[in-house]
């Protein structure tokens, strides 16, 4: 299947530093449409166009605002979740860069939807320098008439902050820590009020569906995953960079013949948290009914050290872990000491059975989706590639193929 | 008010809209372990000692926190719940660097308590150990913070019943910890002489400071708390 390009439609086409460029290229058509129809109708189509949340779980976008929409209260808020702390993503950052406009648009439809008057675009902290351009582009769309006032806040450099209830922790000024749940973010969100909270290229796709309508967009993809999926590709690969494949396309098209890679031995989808697979899996579709995540790609060729890459994975985990619940807090650092010792060659075989258990109970018991998906990198490898555990077990010193 | 009707271990019970698992468990004399969560305080769900197994949940969900829903089947007993539970305090005590036998709590510890009751024995984890300096410049309150598990109770109890809000949490992951202010140690200032937190902590790592001045002294050591 083709490259084809829904949300990166204007990338690299219209100005960003000037709506008029927008404007011409069909800009704010679809918010003049939606606020043609019904909220509800609107919430109707979103649910129709089958559009599922391209921030990592991949829950039904509609179904989300229908409950905020049908959650009691006037006050409401839009969030637009533009923190893009996952290893290996830079989608979102690209988006932002080459078409604010688009993204203001979706989040102006989903405030019309669900009845909110203030939303925020929560901006990842190292994204500072994309600052003034996103003001821009907001002043310029509300002098386009706007009703929602759009507020940016920016990050403190948190991972946990892109997981929903910390960044509104975040926001409401608190620190940056997961909730528990439920309540959820439609029901008591921000300030405890109905909230939606969407990735970046979610709301990117609101417009199109909006002027396209839900039956355009639902005939591309798979019947679970439907429309395109925007990835960052990055790690051993001859091009890296931003590529949108439509849903269902298998992982070889991307990784081997749109980026380049060769003598491909892993490919980590999804980030820190997400799945690590061996290259004999290079034919998986990607879409959410098998591997999907934020869209991080990395690719790591035959030269890579299995341990060394979990390792650093986990070292990286438990340095975001936010501290607040037992099993993450404690085992992120457990988990993060055994593969210390297995990189330094002094594994034993008990570690083995200690990192299994670790993983089975941090994944059902920690308060969030960090501390749930932390040991993932840790049993996809024991799967893939236990050999290189074993290996550091015998022999000691790093495992050469 | 409308009934909800749930299964807990087997037994139909019913409880009021609002009403947590582990609130309609203990009233019906099903014993949940918990650590972090105290009935006169705001609710945390941090310890994560008190999950239970939700049929039909992707995970085990914490009792403390989640609110009982029509025809909800919870087991709080089962093997998965028990292993999780073992696994939790191990990690808890493995990084605990406390000597319970010198410890003024060992016998009202409640880290202890629920390690007893879930049988954990010497952890077998190793991992680094939680370890501060004890804090005794406050002739109210003396900190050990090496014997914390983060529970913040005491956090909640002074903010929300002493009204007083000193302590905070600051850094993140393992090294996470209970402050007050940017990181100093509690003295005079601070503190009034009330003891709240102290009564809500379930480890040793909030004590009365004892008057060894005294004892050096000649004086015989009087124990007041
Ligand atoms: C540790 C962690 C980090 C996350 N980081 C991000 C992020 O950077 N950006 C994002 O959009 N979603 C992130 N999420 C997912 C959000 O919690 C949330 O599901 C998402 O913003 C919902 O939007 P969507 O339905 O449009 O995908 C993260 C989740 C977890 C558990
Ligand atoms: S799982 Fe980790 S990041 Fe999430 S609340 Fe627990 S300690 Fe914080
Ligand atoms: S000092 Fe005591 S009450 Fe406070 S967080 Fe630590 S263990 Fe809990
Ligand atoms: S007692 Fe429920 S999470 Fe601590």
């Amino acid at each position: 299947m083709p490259e084809k390009r829904i949300v990166l439609k204007n990338c690299g086409v219209i100005d960003p530093k000037n709506i008029a460029t927008y404007l011409a290229a069909d800009g704010l058509k679809a918010w003049q449409k939606a606020r043609q129809m019904a909220p509800e109708k609107v919430i109707e189509e979103v649910k129709a166009a089958g559009l599922r949340g391209r921030g990592g779980a991949g829950f039904p976008c509609g179904l989300k605002w229908e409950l905020a929409r049908k959650s009691p209260g006037d006050e409401k808020y839009v969030i637009c979740n533009a923190d893009e702390g996952e290893i290996g993503t830079f989608k979102d950052r690209y988006i932002l860069e080459n078409d604010p406009f688009t993204l203001i648009e979706g989040i102006a439809i989903a405030a019309y939807a669900v009845g909110a008057k203030q939303a925020f675009i929560y901006l990842r902290a190292e994204y500072h320098h994309l600052l003034d351009l996103l003001t821009s582009a907001v002043s310029q769309s509300h002098e386009q008439g706007l009703e929602v006032n759009i507020e940016i806040r920016e990050g403190a450099g948190a991972y946990v902050c892109g997981e929903e209830s910390a960044l509104m922790e975040s926001i409401e000024g608190g620190r940056g820590e997961a909730r528990y749940k439920p309540p959820f973010p439609p029901n008591r969100g921000l300030w405890q009020k109905p909230t939606i909270i969407n990735n970046v290229e979610t709301l990117m796709n609101i417009p199109r569906i909006i002027l396209n309508g839900a039956g355009w967009f639902s005939q591309t993809g798979t019947e679970k995953s439907k429309g395109t999926k925007v990835f960052s590709v990055s790690g051993d690969v001859a091009r890296p960079g931003v590529y949108e494949l439509i849903l269902g396309s298998p992982l070889r098209e991307l990784v081997i013949d749109l980026a380049g890679a060769e003598k491909v031995k892993m490919v980590q989808i999804g980030g820190a948290t997400g799945r690590i697979v061996p290259y004999t899996m290079i034919d998986t579709p990607l879409s959410f009914e098998t591997i999907l995540g934020a869209g991080s790609i990395i690719v790591y060729d035959e030269s890579r050290d299995t341990i060394d890459i979990v390792y650093r994975t986990l070292e990286f985990l438990a340095e975001e872990s936010c501290g607040k619940c037992s099993p993450c807090r404690e085992g992120t650092e457990a988990m993060a000491e055994i593969l210390a010792r297995f990189d330094r060659g002094e594994g034993r075989e008990k570690d083995i059975k200690v990192l299994e258990e670790l993983a089975r109970a941090m994944s059902i018991s920690a308060l969030c989706g960090l501390g749930q998906a932390a040991p993932t990198p840790v049993t996809d490898s024991l799967q893939y590639f236990r050999e290189d555990y074993a290996k550091r077990i015998k022999q000691g010193g790093k495992v050469r193929c | 008010m409308d009934e909800i009707r749930v299964t807990i271990d087997g037994k139909q019970l019913s409880g009021h809209p609002g009403m947590t698992i582990l609130e309609l468990a203990r009233e019906n004399g099903i014993d949940i372990p918990t650590l972090c969560y105290r009935p006169e305080l705001s609710l945390l769900g941090a310890c994560r000692i008190c999950v239970v197994e939700v049929e039909g949940s992707r995970t085990l969900v914490g009792s403390c926190h989640t609110p009982i829903t029509p025809g909800m089947v919870i087991h709080t007993h089962s093997p998965k719940v028990l292993e999780t539970r073992k696994v939790i305090v191990e990690l808890l005590l493995a990084s605990h660097c406390g000597a319970c036998f010198m410890c003024d709590k060992a016998n009202i510890c409640e880290l202890r308590q629920v390690a007893a009751e879930l049988e954990v024995g010497l952890p077998r984890f190793e991992i680094k150990k939680r370890y501060y300096p004890i804090e005794d410049v406050s002739p109210y309150i003396e900190r050990n913070l090496s014997k914390c598990v983060l529970c913040r109770r005491c956090v909640r109890a002074c903010r929300q019943i002493a009204k007083r809000d000193l302590f905070a949490v600051a850094y993140r992951g393992f090294d996470a910890k209970v402050v007050v202010d940017s990181d100093r140690a509690l003295d005079k200032e601070a503190c009034r002489d009330c003891d709240i937190c102290i009564s809500f902590c379930p480890t040793g790592a909030l004590s009365k400071p004892r008057k060894l001045s005294e004892e050096k002294k000649g004086k015989p050591l009087v124990i007041t708390s």
